[in-house]
């Protein structure tokens, strides 16, 4: 072997080491870049220097443990950004409804104060209409994040789908390569972890590497989405047993749509978003929805009792939307049912869904969903009732027939003064202008355990006021933590995979040097085969 | 350990960001007075304050009432107050009136008088609130509670309002009658008011003969058993002029005397004093077959509580003309007694009532000043739960504001030390 040989053996591992650097350089801002080092070794029994590899610093242990990191907290945050818009509704404390319904019964004061005063009259008809709003205004707001989480399932489910493609494709990328140079490509197994960091972000997946070359993912029931070449869909679809709501569906091999249960994915945004679905939203639903009907209902039965100006028996003083009652989609037969609350048992009313399993015709099991207990309530005639509403069955079911009951979710849709004119307020037993008795008796049930039988409507907002205060400070305090720890976990990643920039302006310098050394070798041969051919003349 | 250049980039930003976030914050409740701002940033105060809100709320709704409570009983007791120098000057005038010198041109210039008292009292009584809505016909309030009646003499007033009091909540546990009925003012008599007698039929015609009762009734014995109840002195005259009494009670059975007889067919002579179930009452003159002494517990039911109808007998019969007979002037004798006595027992009713209003009116004081105090102590509490502490919030300010000036600092600093910038 010749010096220039070994001078050019030298160049040429300098002139790598020198791409390396600068491609570490032109990188040190890429997301999924992971640093290269020139691995160089002695040349094979002659002398000089050769390249063994282009090694990329990549810590599959790591990567695993910050993706489920990543996973964590990327749910927590989405949970975290929705909760935080119910705590935001909750905060204003002028609009909120504590207030409103302060001023109402306050106008109530002032009816039994002048109960024939038109002025006080108009006033509790004003302050039912604002409070009334106001209910309504939280529903709807409350039903656009419903909408809105909708919408997001559907968005993340499409770049699920893509990443899993993706994901596929390089799967299929890599192994080709593979077969073609023995050697897969940094740049192409970069993609693939960050697919798999940035999937890890939507939802929580498995990761088993196939013979330490193919990435399979699954979901973490084990259903798979990306096996060697091929990805399995995930789809957005309407629940059979709630068409307003978007779950998850799984199109498996065989092609056919499964739903997949709510808490199937926990992590990720997906997994955020659905637990604050399941956890907080419905039951803020259903919590305003079961304070408007307590309120609505115990109204109305109060005002009944008294007579009004025009000498009619109180009429209904608010309308209140009824329970919603879906079928489930499989059932065998399409049955209509109807459903009501019922005034004498309304202190059963629970701020919870129910699903119906029928046992056989006249009998169903009944799962209270926020909460979990089930019991088993024979059918009356056509009739079937439980917690404070009555739903009434247009045919008989069949066994196995499914029914999804939101009895409260939406309300305080439906909430508004039923009345219109100030003479049919009945402010008295008797009808006579000076007689307070039943204004007293409504002003008295601002006091009265009419939520559940054991909350007055104040002690029910404040129990709500407290329960998403409570759950968006946990939820930012696990996020901070959570934060915390994938924080840590991506600087332990990138004290591994990252570039330093002075490393790599040290590294420059260095193999500069390294390439002028080498060079200067060769200039030494040239010099010493000048020499020797200088020897002639 | 080896730290990227991503590392310090991100870690830079994310302790600014952490900084700014906790700066914007106590700025936020600086700018808003309040340490609590959303419910999650104290969810056991942010509920507290709901509740104690609410308790403010409705103490609020309280002291409102008491307003119009106060209102209402202050009206009520200002016109029971002139009903009262109205019927003081009513017994004036009768007290006037009895005297015997008087012409009937005398009498008639009273009745005129007293005619003006009259007048001024069913004014009292129909008077009205601010709102043109009646004090005192119970919950009948949209039209005037004493309506006037057509018949003889003066014109009469019918009580068409009805039993009921109004009541308010003046506190969480009192519910107190704000305003009350004209029956309850001018139609009762306070229990224990005595006896009242009236010289006239069962169905309150006048007598026919010359019998006047001048002293009584009065009590003598309060333990005879049939003591309470009402009694009729029934006068017999037979053909001769010789006149017997039997006395009956409102079942029309015989009444027992001090010795245990039956008062039956007692011969009657002029000046006699005759004692019936415990209460003695002297009578004079001669009664015609078939005279009534009536004797009833000022509040009995049968009793005329009425003070407008006492008012109109005695009008009526100071406009009457005596022409001079014993009869006439012993049922004007009769009544000016008997509406003297009804009139005391009125008087002594309005005065009741006026002082159980105006112990309501210092209740009303009273409960005023104790919820001004659980005020207090509620806004207290409720600034305790969510209002900030100025001096600690400020402090923080600052040290939140160096916080984030270090950490800008930092990142300018870490940002400008690179090796590049020594290669030449």
């Amino acid at each position: 072997m010749s010096i220039f040989s070994i001078g050019l053996s030298g160049l040429n591992a300098a002139q790598n080491a020198l791409n390396t650097t600068s491609n570490n350089i032109s990188n040190v801002y890429t997301p999924g870049y992971n640093r290269e080092v020139t691995i160089l070794g002695e040349g094979r029994g002659d002398g000089g220097v050769r390249v063994n590899d282009i090694q990329r610093q990549f810590n599959q242990y790591v990567a695993n443990q910050l993706n489920s990191a990543t996973s964590s907290s990327s749910a927590l945050s989405a949970y975290q950004n929705q909760i935080s818009q119910i705590d935001n509704l909750l905060a204003d404390r002028d609009a909120g409804l504590a207030p409103l319904m302060q001023n109402f019964f306050s106008s109530l004061e002032d009816l039994a104060g002048a109960p024939s005063d038109p002025a006080a009259r108009q006033g509790v008809l004003g302050t039912a209409q604002t409070l009334t709003a106001q209910f309504r205004a939280f529903d709807s707001y409350l039903q656009d994040m419903q909408q809105g989480i909708n919408g997001q399932i559907r968005d993340e489910v499409i770049q699920i789908n893509n990443t899993t493609e993706q994901l596929a494709m390089l799967n299929r990328e890599i192994a080709l390569a593979r077969a073609r140079t023995g050697e897969a490509p940094n740049g192409l197994l970069n993609q693939r972890d960050q697919l798999v960091a940035e999937l890890s972000e939507r939802m929580d997946v498995r990761l088993v590497i196939q013979d330490g070359k193919s990435y399979n993912i699954s979901l973490p029931n084990g259903q798979p989405l990306v096996s060697g070449t091929n990805h399995y869909k995930l789809e957005a679809m309407d629940s059979p047993n709630d068409p307003q709501r978007t779950i998850l569906g799984y199109r498996d091999s065989g092609g056919s749509l499964v739903a997949l249960p709510e808490n199937t994915v926990k992590g990720g945004t997906l997994g955020g978003l659905m637990a604050f679905r399941a956890e907080t939203l419905d039951k803020t639903q259903n919590q305003i929805g079961q304070l408007a009907v307590s309120l609505a209902v115990g109204f109305n039965e109060q005002h009944a009792k008294g007579t009004g100006l025009d000498g009619e028996p109180g009429g209904d003083f608010f309308n209140i939307a009824g329970p919603t009652v879906f079928g489930h989609a499989h059932n065998i037969a399409d049955i209509a049912v109807e459903a009501s609350f019922d005034a004498t048992d309304i202190g059963a009313l629970r701020a919870t869904d129910y699903s119906i399993r029928f046992l056989d015709d006249a009998t169903a099991e009944i799962t209270v969903k926020q909460g979990g207990e089930r019991f088993t309530q024979p059918l009356d005639g056509d009739l079937l009732s439980f917690g404070g509403i009555t739903l009434s069955f247009t045919d008989a079911p069949q066994a196995g027939d499914r029914f999804e009951v939101q009895p409260v979710r939406r309300a305080a849709q439906g909430f508004e003064t039923a009345i219109e004119g100030t003479d049919q307020i009945a402010a008295g037993l008797s009808g006579a202008t000076g007689d307070n008795e039943n204004a007293l008796a409504l002003q008295g049930l601002q006091d009265n355990m009419l939520v559940g039988g054991r909350a007055s409507f104040n002690q029910a907002y404040a129990s709500m006021v407290s329960d998403v205060g409570n759950k968006t400070n946990v939820v930012q305090v696990n996020l901070e933590a959570r934060q915390g720890l994938t924080d840590q976990l991506r600087a332990v990643q990138q004290s591994e995979s990252g570039v330093n920039l002075d490393e790599e302006a040290a590294n420059l310098l260095r193999y500069q040097q390294f390439y002028a050394a080498n060079a200067r070798v060769i200039d030494t041969a040239s010099t010493i085969f000048d020499t020797i051919l200088g020897l002639r003349s | 350990m080896r730290i990227s250049t991503v590392t310090m980039y991100e870690q830079s930003i994310n302790s600014l960001n952490r900084q700014q976030g906790d700066f914007l914050k106590v700025g936020q409740q600086i700018a808003t007075g309040r340490r609590v701002v959303n419910p999650s940033d104290d969810p056991q105060a942010a509920s507290r304050a709901v509740a104690v809100s609410q308790a403010k709320a409705v103490t609020q709704q309280y002291a409102d009432s008491r307003i119009s409570a106060r209102n209402t009983l202050a009206q009520t007791e200002s016109v029971l107050n002139s009903v009262g120098d109205a019927i003081t000057s009513a017994k004036t005038l009768l007290v006037q009136a009895a005297s015997d010198t008087l012409s009937d041109a005398d009498r008639q210039s009273v009745a005129s008088e007293l005619r003006g008292v009259y007048e001024t009292l069913i004014g009292q009584a129909n008077a009205t609130d601010g709102n043109g809505r009646y004090l005192f016909g119970g919950y009948q309030d949209d039209s005037p509670p004493f309506a006037r009646t057509d018949g003889e003499g003066v014109s009469g007033v019918n009580y068409v309002g009805d039993g009921n009091a109004r009541e308010q909540r003046i506190d969480a546990s009192r519910l107190m009658a704000v305003a009350e009925n004209g029956k309850t003012i001018f139609q009762s008599v306070p229990s224990g008011a005595g006896y009242v007698a009236r010289a006239e039929l069962g169905d309150g015609a006048r007598n026919e003969g010359s019998l006047t009762f001048t002293s009584g009734p009065s009590r003598v014995d309060p333990n005879d058993p049939a003591f309470g109840g009402s009694f009729t002195l029934q006068f017999d005259v037979d053909d001769t002029g010789s006149a017997v009494v039997r006395a009956v009670d409102a079942a029309g059975d015989n009444v027992l005397d001090a010795e245990g007889t039956p008062i039956l067919n007692a011969p009657y002579a002029p000046g006699q004093t005759i004692s019936v179930g415990g209460v003695s009452i002297t009578l004079e003159g001669t009664p015609a077959n078939g005279d009534q002494i009536q004797l009833r517990p000022a509040n009995a039911d049968d009793a005329n509580q009425d003070l407008f109808k006492s008012l109109k007998d005695a009008i009526d019969v100071l406009e009457m003309d005596q022409q001079g007979t014993a009869e006439n002037r012993a049922l004007f004798r009769n009544t000016i007694n008997t509406v003297m006595r009804e009139l005391d027992n009125n008087l002594d009713n309005v005065l009741t009532v006026r002082a159980s209003v105006g112990a309501r009116l210092n209740e009303l004081d009273v409960v005023d000043s104790v919820a001004g105090n659980r005020m207090l102590n509620y806004e207290q509490t409720l600034s305790d739960l969510i209002d900030l502490d100025y001096a600690q919030a400020i402090s923080e300010y600052s040290l939140r504001q160096v916080g984030l000036q270090a950490a800008q600092k930092a990142f300018v600093d870490i940002k400008s030390m690179s090796l590049f910038d020594y290669l030449r």
